[in-house]
């Protein structure tokens, strides 16, 4: 036997209790789940693939029919929906903050009240995008206080030029510097992101708190390899590498 | 004459691929004029997004006219060195993958591009623009038409021309009533096909573009962005493509089947 043929056999004839794995999440978790899954291969030998798009496009698929065996989604809106039916349990594993960022270069948009300005280009991601929620509940919430004048959301949302699908086309959109200023989660200010943009104080108080679900797919073809997944992102390695790329704990 | 006999497993090969071509868009079809068809076409988001794509590729096509053909007369008319190695740097959107294109348009005409401090200087900006929508319509769609203008001035009998000339015609006379009417299938067949290439534009758009209702998202936008969440206003938009598609693609045959008549 030559050794095109013995590796063809090797790819082909998984060793016992090895399994390969598809896991569907939200954008803004690409960083921190790459890093987790290949943690999580070197430790138990499974393959583990991601899909990383908009929660609200991989809620789609799935109930389109498409094959996974973990979906975790950046909010509840685009996860509950799917729980009996495509999903068997929901644990939240990690939760974001919002933040206002802006191109380096550009002092367009130097405090929250500038969003409103006239002449600003704002990105921002659409309403059934978890991050594009948030974002409009995170602008109602300064409306309602009052502190940035009237219509403050109305005219914030005014200068929006562009609704994206997902929160890392959001943020690609400041850092190509094509976008005055843009809403995405904390944890998306990764090391190469910070290098072209500033985070715009966003208070507290407005902030809003984005909790994120994971749980294993009822069509799974591995349920035992795909709950070793959700256990692992839960337990003290998964918790660590997505608290270093900015998630925050669970409970709060 | 004797005609050669299919044996059963070419026919049901050939079969079975005609029904894979066919299927999908006949169930998009189906899908898409299903009950609430008219009602779902009067939704302000479809409505929008055919608003968007009709005036948008109308400019394309303007342009595209309007530039396109005396640089297609200039480069099947004169010799000039480098101008194979031009033709196809010309040719060369058509084979580029659109998203490619797109990044291409923001490098260059975003404002933080090339030619971006500049433009911003002058009070320019293109990025997620309807004009943005235009120039990723053009910079994917004009090369159709330039292939076709380029092939139509090159069919036309130059001694027909010369005629023109040495019956006292100026040179523009020659072109408007000789050149201009001769090469003239080609261009509206080439003019067809960059339309339908410029309304099917999806990569380019969304990159440079982005995808705002009712300014910058145009019909495969707006397909795109209804599949995050409810199916309708998709199904019915893509059911309005089927038809377009179908309709160029009729117009076309038939352009070219009077092209082939005047040629003979």
């Amino acid at each position: 036997m030559n050794r095109l043929t013995l590796l063809a056999l090797l790819l082909l004839s998984p060793t016992a209790g090895a399994a390969s794995l598809t896991v569907f999440a939200a954008s803004s978790l690409t960083d921190a789940f790459t890093e987790i899954g290949r943690a999580f291969d070197a430790r138990t030998g499974h393959r583990t693939t991601f899909q990383f798009a908009g929660s609200q496009v991989l809620r789609a698929q799935l109930e389109g029919g498409a094959r996974a065996d973990v979906f975790a989604s950046a909010n509840d809106a685009q996860f509950t929906p799917l729980l009996g039916r495509g999903v068997v349990s929901r644990e939240v594993f990690a939760r974001n903050r919002l933040t206002v960022i802006a191109p380096a270069g550009s002092g367009k948009v130097r405090t929250l009240r500038d969003l409103a300005g006239s002449g600003v280009r704002l990105v921002v991601a659409a309403p059934n995008v978890p991050v594009g929620e948030y974002t409009r509940r995170m602008l109602a919430a300064v409306d309602r206080s009052g502190t940035y004048g009237k219509d403050f959301a109305a005219r914030a949302l005014k200068n929006v030029v562009s609704e994206e699908g997902n929160v890392r086309q959001v943020a690609l959109k400041v850092s190509l510097g094509e976008a005055d200023a843009a809403v995405v989660y904390a944890s998306d200010v990764t090391p190469t992101l910070k290098k072209s943009v500033r985070v715009v104080p966003l208070p507290t108080r407005f902030n809003q708190t984005a909790a994120y679900p994971l749980g294993v797919v009822q069509s799974s073809a591995n349920p035992e390899a795909a709950r070793a997944f959700v256990a692992f992102v839960k337990g003290r390695e998964g918790q660590a590498i997505l608290r270093r790329w900015g998630f925050l704990s669970p409970s709060p | 004459m004797r005609r050669a006999g299919l044996p059963w497993v070419g026919w049901a090969l050939g079969g079975l691929f005609a029904a894979f071509l066919l299927l999908p868009t006949l169930t998009l079809l189906a899908r898409g004029l299903g009950a609430d068809f008219l009602a779902t076409l009067r939704s302000p988001a479809v409505l929008d997004a055919l608003r968007v794509s009709l005036w948008t590729t109308s400019v394309t096509l303007l342009v595209t006219v309007l530039t396109g053909t005396p640089l297609a007369f200039v480069l099947a008319r004169r010799e000039f060195p480098g101008r194979a190695l031009l033709d196809a740097l010309l040719d060369l959107p058509v084979v580029l993958p659109p998203v490619v294109a797109g990044l291409g348009l923001l490098l260059t005409f975003g404002r933080g591009g090339l030619l971006g401090p500049g433009l911003e200087l002058a009070g320019v900006s293109l990025a997620f623009s309807p004009a943005a929508v235009v120039l990723a319509q053009l910079f994917t769609a004009a090369p159709f038409y330039l292939r076709a203008a380029k092939a139509g001035f090159a069919s036309v009998d130059r001694d027909a021309e010369a005629a023109a000339l040495t019956d006292g015609a100026g040179r523009w006379g020659a072109f408007r009533f000789v050149t201009w009417p001769l090469a003239f299938p080609f261009l509206l067949e080439g003019l067809v096909l960059t339309w339908a290439r410029a309304l099917g534009e999806f990569g380019a758009t969304i990159l440079f573009a982005g995808s705002l209702q009712g300014r910058t998202r145009t019909v495969t936008l707006a397909i795109y962005s209804a599949l995050d969440s409810e199916l309708g206003p998709a199904l019915v938009l893509s059911a309005v493509m089927v038809m377009v598609a179908f309709t160029v693609l009729l117009t076309v045959r038939v352009l070219a089947a009077r092209r082939a008549r005047l040629g003979a």
